[in-house]
């Protein structure tokens, strides 16, 4: 608490939110300390939505283990598991049959799409502008349904497995053609949107110059995913995964770092995961979709980082008897919630949870034990 | 009979102005806001008429306010200024003098306006409620902060708005003044069945504009919704009121809805409201676009910070100069 003494600073006000906060979407305390409605200090903490998954997941088979995963966020239950499968494949060597890489991809940016739709949505809605928000939810129901499509669920669509995806999430023609159309449906829509977004003077007047991060604060701050590109920083863990070796796509970034820079990062990268998935579709192998010639063995702790829609996905864990232990989950939210207290500060209060929004936060999949190692 | 005319005059008109004010939220959002959102939206009776009748039933609670029984009184005390307001507008009312003036609008209006600032000042509600020790969690960087209740944040913003937001309605007021020579009401709408709607002149179109930026701004209706922004004042002044006092909020709004449009077919097209003459559909049908564009308007705007918020106030106020200018000249 001594600690503190050099920080007690005499500031005007505390505006506190939450933890639970009708403008809040997910409970989380956030305290402002405003001067004259200008934020000059944030302070945000979670943890009131532990449900220690990691300490579920222990002594749990493996296979049981990549399934609860999936249950730790509703926006990006593809990513767990996925990742999750990805460390017990790396542990076993695990040779992921292509057709199977090529699903997991679709699956993957689908989901990307999804969640950048989803986090568009939202910050159209703090900025207040309820028409956009309602727009681009039309826009995300072309995605959730191919989505439900493939995995026969709208939100845990289950398709990673250990070596490959579920017989479920098979491609046949009959998907293929429709997945094709919904992408080319989609392409359209998001153009419209963007259009008109770009070109609207009162959503760009609230946005542009609002929230700034700038690259050196993002890398100290260890940001990452889209809210580090908007930074201008060129960071993508997609560019050195095996799964993307055969597709082209470019990294998008901004200069910025400001909330239209986020906003614009997603946008952008929207076109850029359609690209992905014509890609996918236009070149996807025959073949099995699941490798079943695999023995099961202890292992050491492993661990597989992926680039997921809010950033990098870390999961680790050994294998004993068939069964997971000592696993290690972190969310991308974990690690840009310094840019969502820092980005906040020196702008007007009613800017500071567009600030935090921006940085696309989910913090029921954040909420975890972490011990914070000082170096 | 010669009490009967202006009696039945006045309470008809109070009573039709009721009763279509109720309607006025759920038009706005069942046909506007909803059409433009491609959705189905509520009821057309939801917002106006079904859920202050739903609220009445409710069970209120006590708010955490210094002085409760005030701070429950003041919606009561906004409608009555309103059906002040909207009494001093109808013809029959205007032996009143003085009390039929511009002046004494802008009084009324000036009073609604300050109804916020008590609100906001009077609630201290849970969501800012200090606990009872010191803020220490995860090494706080400000432990002994005194808090702000976000009620007082929106009593702050609604100073704000008294001193500088309203601006343009007060301007756009005196348009007609400046044009007619008088600020009494009376002179107002025989000046203009002499010689035609203010609406209809240069600075008249300018006047409307801004006496319409200024509806919404005393409305906060989007954009200019700096009272009860949804990411942080939630509800604002309203913060605390449940039950019957909360559905007075609701018939509150759509009144000062209704008697702002009646306000503007009075000052710009000369058609004081009297439910005995046939102009009065005239009213009712201001009554009705008001909110219409209104709502178009919201609908494809964010919320204002202080940011655009005081460019367009001081724009729309130049705009209303220029107005007044015109009128003079």
């Amino acid at each position: 608490m001594d600690d503190n003494k050099e920080n007690r600073t005499v500031i005007e006000a505390e505006v506190p939110m939450g933890t639970v906060h009708p403008g809040a979407l997910e409970p989380y305390r956030l305290r402002l300390f405003v001067e004259d409605e200008i934020v000059r200090d944030a302070e945000m903490t979670v943890g009131v939505n532990h449900r220690g998954v990691e300490r579920i997941m222990e002594g749990l088979p493996v296979e049981k283990a990549n399934s609860l995963t999936e249950k730790i966020c509703g926006i990006c239950s593809n990513s767990h598991i996925w990742n999750s499968c990805r460390v017990g494949e790396i542990a076993l060597g695990i040779e992921v049959p292509e057709r199977a890489v090529y699903i997991r991809v679709i699956m993957g940016e689908l989901e990307r799409l999804h969640s950048h739709l989803l986090y568009l949505a939202h910050g159209s809605e703090v900025l207040g502008h309820e028409t956009f928000a309602m727009r681009l939810f039309y826009i995300r129901e072309t995605v959730m349904e191919l989505l439900r499509m493939i995995g026969g669920n709208r939100v845990q669509y289950g398709s990673a497995v250990l070596g490959g995806v579920r017989p479920r999430c098979e491609l046949d023609q009959m998907r293929i053609q429709k997945l094709s159309e919904g992408i080319e449906l989609l392409k359209e829509k998001l153009n419209d949107f963007a259009n008109r977004f770009v070109s609207d003077p009162l959503v760009m007047s609230r946005i542009t110059g609002v929230g700034v991060t700038k690259p050196e604060d993002a890398l100290r701050l260890a940001c990452s995913g889209p809210t580090l590109r908007a930074t201008g920083v060129e960071m993508d863990l997609r560019t050195g995964m095996y799964e993307y070796d055969s597709f082209e796509f470019d990294v998008i970034t901004q200069d910025d770092g400001d909330v239209k820079s986020q906003l614009l990062t997603r946008v952008f990268e929207n076109f850029e995961s359609i690209k992905i998935i014509q890609q996918a579709i236009r070149n996807l192998p025959d073949g099995p979709i699941t490798n079943r010639s695999w023995e099961m063995q202890d292992t050491p702790i492993t661990k597989s980082y992926i680039e997921v829609p809010r950033g990098t996905l870390y999961h680790s864990y050994a294998l004993e008897d068939g069964r997971v232990r000592n696993s290690v989950i972190r969310t991308p939210s974990m690690a840009n919630i310094g840019a969502m207290q820092y980005s906040a500060i020196g702008h007007h209060i009613t800017d500071a949870q567009l600030c935090i929004v921006q940085c696309d936060p989910c913090f029921t999949c954040t909420d975890r034990a972490i011990q914070i190692i000082k170096r | 009979m010669e009490l009967t005319y202006p009696l039945i005059a006045v309470i008809g008109t109070l009573a039709t102005s009721f009763i279509v004010s109720l309607f006025l939220p759920g038009i706005e959002r069942k046909f506007i806001h909803a059409r433009i959102q491609q959705r189905v939206g509520p009821p057309i009776t939801s917002p106006g008429i079904m859920a202050p009748i739903k609220f009445f039933f409710k069970q209120t609670i006590n708010p955490e306010s210094p002085m409760p029984k005030l701070y429950n009184a003041l919606p009561l005390i906004s409608i009555i200024i309103i059906i002040i307001l909207l009494l001093v507008l109808i013809p029959q009312m205007y032996f009143l003098g003085a009390l039929t003036s511009i002046i004494a609008v802008i009084g009324l209006l000036k009073v609604e306006e300050i109804m916020y600032m008590f609100m906001g000042s009077l609630s201290k509600s849970v969501l800012s409620v200090r606990m009872p020790f010191p803020d220490r969690a995860k090494g706080a960087a400000h432990p002994n902060t005194p808090r702000t209740f976000f009620e007082e944040l929106s009593s702050l913003r609604a100073f704000r708005l008294i001193a500088f937001g309203s601006f343009p309605i007060y301007i756009a007021l005196f348009v007609s003044v400046a044009m007619t020579g008088s600020i009494y009401l009376t002179d107002i709408v025989a000046y203009q069945q002499a010689n035609g709607p203010i609406l209809f002149t240069l600075s008249g179109v300018l006047g409307a504009i801004v006496f319409f930026i200024g509806y919404m701004i005393l409305l906060n209706e989007y954009p200019f919704a700096i009272l009860k922004g949804k990411p942080d004042v939630v509800e604002g002044p309203y913060l605390e009121y449940a039950a019957k006092y909360r559905a007075y909020v609701y018939i509150t709004r759509g009144f000062l809805m209704f008697t702002l449009a009646t306000l503007f077919a009075t000052l710009f097209l000369g058609i004081a409201p009297n439910i005995l003459n046939p102009n009065f559909i005239i009213t009712l049908v201001v009554a009705l676009i008001f909110p219409m564009i209104m709502a178009v308007m919201s609908a494809f705007s964010p919320i204002f910070t202080y940011k655009q918020f005081y460019p367009t106030v001081a724009g729309v106020s130049i705009v209303g100069v220029l107005a007044i200018v015109a009128a003079l000249l």
